[in-house]
């Protein structure tokens, strides 16, 4: 019988879905967005619905290598190779960020190739924080806002943004609560599947999303999907939205347990304030959300998350990924290779292609992470002390 | 020849300040400098060797001989804006001077406006070729074997290179910004972990409208409290305003020259705004270096009144996209000499600064924000692709050139992410173009050789020759 993550994986797995195509039927106007830096409350609040970009199901990037060239990133590239294909015909509008210079050029591109979505948007969100930073980003909020209404002759008020923030609060509540039940001793959802689940809640409309949330917490009271003898891994990146990926890491042995991608932690992580201004409430959430190393100078708080959750997750190593020429994932595998060595965090860092294969070298490198994880937890000091005479090598 | 895996502190740096300060006090008989660069040409334009390692890139930048005499003057004068820079931040330590990390691509005024030294890192990118045109690549190296990102810019890789390696001083406060590109945004931040410095970060906004100057501006304002909070000064205002009338002075010189290369045939060599350019990024508002950009003016308006060419025939006006090759900067003066092709616009050297008004400490800051969003670099690399498109548009219509050459530097992903849309806007308006694939600091993905020979095959190919 079909599970609610079957339910979730198969949506998680194709670019449109049925709720998507029902919303359309019913007169709903779909917007695409990229990056965890655009406020999705303000699409919804105008009455449409936001969909997560994506490069699910691309096969190639043929068409788009003509438009970038072999430097710039895969996942920019086959997201916009779809978009020529016409893959992305359902939707009524893009907006998108300047999240890195790969991303915002797909704002040119698109507009170049004369893709037929009418509204085509560029939110610029400020690479740092402070309150000139916010003061800017609000700027931003309030131009998205009168550039729908202006483009779809509606009207986004104080009100339905109040119901928008209700909503998606709602929403990052239940992922939350999801994501927390993975810091036990038996972990109820693979980090494989939560991305399907992921996928899916940022592919659907939000009340949709709130019902696939409260389905998928139910099924997981008393779910157990890790062995005892597994690694608890944390996992940092940028693009993640390969599940076969993120299910091959977890079957060398290991469960993911927490992170800090796109598609996780930072998606859902920090409420919107429902007191005072919506729009103010929800800049300074989207701006100080956990972040990603587009923001200049926040370093410190994305590693201490990492020791946090460390604590509170049991996290024996962690993996960190880049895409091939992100510069900015590269820096932050730069530090995060000295910090863990401060910090005493094991630490394999991944490059890879999105959808690019490698995956008998993606799984040979865990697997050797692991071996030595498991190796030098066997043999830790501390261990055999705490353990006395009685103790005996886990392997 | 290999440079050295463990240079001396400093080697590179103290070797440049000599270097060139010999070359500034040689050059005061500018014949006498003009006969050694020309009669020693065999020694040196071919490559480089064991012998004329560490003086062949400084021939080559001074015009390899082929330089006239009266633009060598006035290059004299950018040397010792060099030297002055280099040797106070070698003696900043015992001194008691602090000295500030200024990011290529921003601006040094306001630090000026301080009793500080202000040091522009990525430096040893163009002058650590001074002493071997593979150090750069050297340094580079170093940064990559200990995690630096190998897909980050060049420059940057340098910087941290360099610094590892003791080449660089201790930045008592770093000076970093969000554009050109994603590596400024993240190898900043690493270099704020490598260094331990305070970092003050610009954000460069997207678009280039009202609300985009304002945030700017507001930067520069944080930015001045940072430097008076880290440095425990207090900003003097009438010392940027000495700084800035340089500037503007500077700038207007600057920017006259290059309005001056629409003319056929060009009065001005390329080579000319691109030092200048460095000039600037090194020592902006030094007394040295705006009487370097008058002396530059005033050789190229005699040349223009009386309308004659930097070369005797000129052949080919080219226009070069993209930040000009550090390691092979002689290119310009090359395809001038071997083919008479002169590049009568570019991406880098090209001024288009508005002047500041110095009336008051509001309106040089109001000002400055906006300048600073037209220097090269800032101006085309932040926002949509019509700030590049409309660039080129220009420089078609009113420079009259028969050619394009794409300095397709690796570390400008932003750059070759709208390659397609760049490539087809040429082919539209009839331009042949050459692409190349290459790193402007770095000889490790082409050479100078390669390099050579792609202009080469393109300009036969075209018909140019």
């Amino acid at each position: 019988m079909k599970t609610i993550l079957d339910e979730t994986r198969e949506l998680a797995s194709s670019t449109g879905n049925h709720y998507l195509e029902e919303a359309k039927k019913n007169g709903k106007k779909i917007i695409g967005y990229f990056c965890s830096y655009m406020p999705e409350e303000i699409i919804h609040a105008a009455g449409f619905i936001p969909y997560r970009m994506r490069a699910v199901e691309s096969k190639s990037t043929t068409k788009a290598d003509a438009y970038y060239s072999s430097i710039n990133c895969t996942f920019v590239k086959h997201c916009f190779n779809k978009a020529l294909n016409g893959d992305f015909a359902f939707l009524d509008g893009v907006v998108f960020v300047n999240g890195c210079d790969h991303s915002r050029r797909m704002y040119d591109n698109w507009r170049y190739a004369g893709i037929g979505n009418s509204f085509l948007y560029m939110f610029f969100a400020p690479h740092k924080l402070g309150d000139n930073a916010l003061e800017y980003y609000l700027k931003e909020c309030k131009k998205l806002k009168s550039a729908m209404e202006k483009k779809f002759q509606v009207s986004i008020t104080d009100e339905t943004l109040k119901e928008s923030i209700r909503l998606y609060n709602q929403k990052r509540r239940l992922l939350a609560d999801i994501y927390s039940m993975r810091n036990k001793k038996d972990v109820p959802i693979k980090a494989s599947e939560l991305l399907g689940v992921m996928l899916a809640v940022t592919a659907v409309p939000v009340e949709k999303a709130i019902d696939i949330l409260t389905g998928v917490k139910k099924f997981l009271e008393g779910r157990v999907v890790s062995k005892p003898d597994e690694m608890r891994l944390f996992i940092s990146g940028g693009c993640i939205e390969e599940v076969d990926h993120l299910e091959l890491i977890e079957n060398c042995g290991c469960v993911i347990v927490a992170d800090n991608i796109c598609l996780g932690s930072r998606h859902f992580l920090d409420e919107i304030k429902t007191e005072g201004d919506s729009l103010q409430a929800i800049a300074h959430r989207y701006l100080n959300h956990l972040s990603c190393p587009r923001m200049m100078g926040d370093f410190n708080r994305r590693f201490d998350y990492l020791l946090d959750v460390r604590n509170e997750y049991g996290v024996d190593g962690a993996i960190i990924e880049k895409l091939k020429f992100c510069d900015i994932w590269g820096g932050e595998i730069y530090l995060y290779r000295q910090e863990t060595k401060t910090n005493n965090v094991p630490l394999l860092a991944l490059e890879r292609e999105i959808y690019g294969g490698g995956a008998g070298q993606i799984k040979t490198r865990v697997q050797a992470f692991l071996e030595k994880l498991k190796n030098k937890q066997a043999t830790d000091e501390s261990l055999v002390q705490a353990s006395g005479a009685d103790y005996k090598p886990k392997l | 020849m290999k440079a050295k895996l463990n240079p001396k502190p400093f080697e590179y740096l103290e070797w440049s300040a000599k270097f060139l300060k010999l070359g500034y006090r040689l050059s005061v008989l500018p014949y006498l400098g003009y006969w050694i660069l020309r009669l020693s040409r065999p020694l040196y334009v071919d490559r480089e060797t064991f012998f004329n390692r560490k003086f062949r890139y400084a021939f080559l930048i001074l015009g390899g001989g082929i330089l006239p005499v009266e633009e060598i003057r006035p290059y004299r004068l950018g040397a010792k804006a060099f030297v002055d820079n280099m040797e106070n931040v070698i003696k900043a330590e015992q001194n008691g001077k602090p000295v500030v990390w200024v990011e290529w691509i921003l601006s040094s005024e306001i630090v000026n406006a301080f009793n500080a030294i202000p040091f522009n890192p990525e430096t040893l990118s163009v002058f650590g070729n001074l002493s071997g045109k593979d150090v750069p690549s050297r340094l580079m190296e170093e940064a990559e074997s200990r995690g630096f990102a190998t897909e980050n810019c060049s420059a940057i890789k340098v910087t941290a290179g360099a610094y590892m390696l003791g080449q660089s001083p201790k930045p008592a406060a770093i000076i970093a910004g969000s554009h050109p590109c994603d590596t400024n945004v993240s190898a900043y931040q690493s270099i704020a972990h490598l260094t331990g410095a305070p970092v003050f970060y610009f954000d460069a906004p997207y678009w280039r409208d009202e609300d985009a100057f304002s945030y700017y501006e507001k930067n520069m304002w944080d930015l001045i409290s940072f430097l008076e909070k880290t440095l425990h000064q207090k900003i003097n205002w009438e010392k940027l305003k000495q700084v800035v009338d340089n500037e503007n002075k500077f700038n207007f010189y600057m920017h006259e020259i290059c309005e001056m290369m629409r003319a056929i045939p060009s009065p001005a060599t390329m080579i000319t705004p691109v030092y200048s350019w460095v000039v600037r990024e090194i020592a902006i508002g030094d007394p040295n270096g705006t009487e370097m950009a008058r002396q530059m003016y005033e050789v190229v308006k005699d040349r223009y009144n009386k309308g004659i060419g930097v070369v005797k025939k000129e052949n080919i006006r080219v226009l070069w996209w993209n930040p000009p090759i550090a390691f092979f900067a002689y290119v310009f003066k090359w395809m001038e000499d071997e083919f008479g092709a002169v590049v009568v616009k570019d991406f880098i050297g090209d001024v288009q600064m508005p002047q500041i008004d110095t009336s008051s400490e509001e309106t040089m800051i109001h000002d400055m924000a906006r300048n600073h969003l037209y220097l090269a670099m800032a101006r085309q690399c932040h926002g949509p692709v019509e700030f590049i498109l409309s660039e080129l548009e220009q420089a078609i219509e009113e420079f009259s050139p028969d050619c394009l050459i794409f300095a397709g530097h690796a570390g400008c992903k932003h750059g070759w992410g709208v390659i397609g849309i760049i490539k087809d806007f040429l082919k539209k308006r009839g331009m042949p173009s050459l692409f190349m694939n290459m790193d402007i600091m770095d000889q490790r993905h082409a050479t100078e050789e390669d390099i050579k020979r792609w202009i080469t095959d393109f300009f036969r190919s075209n018909g140019f020759v």
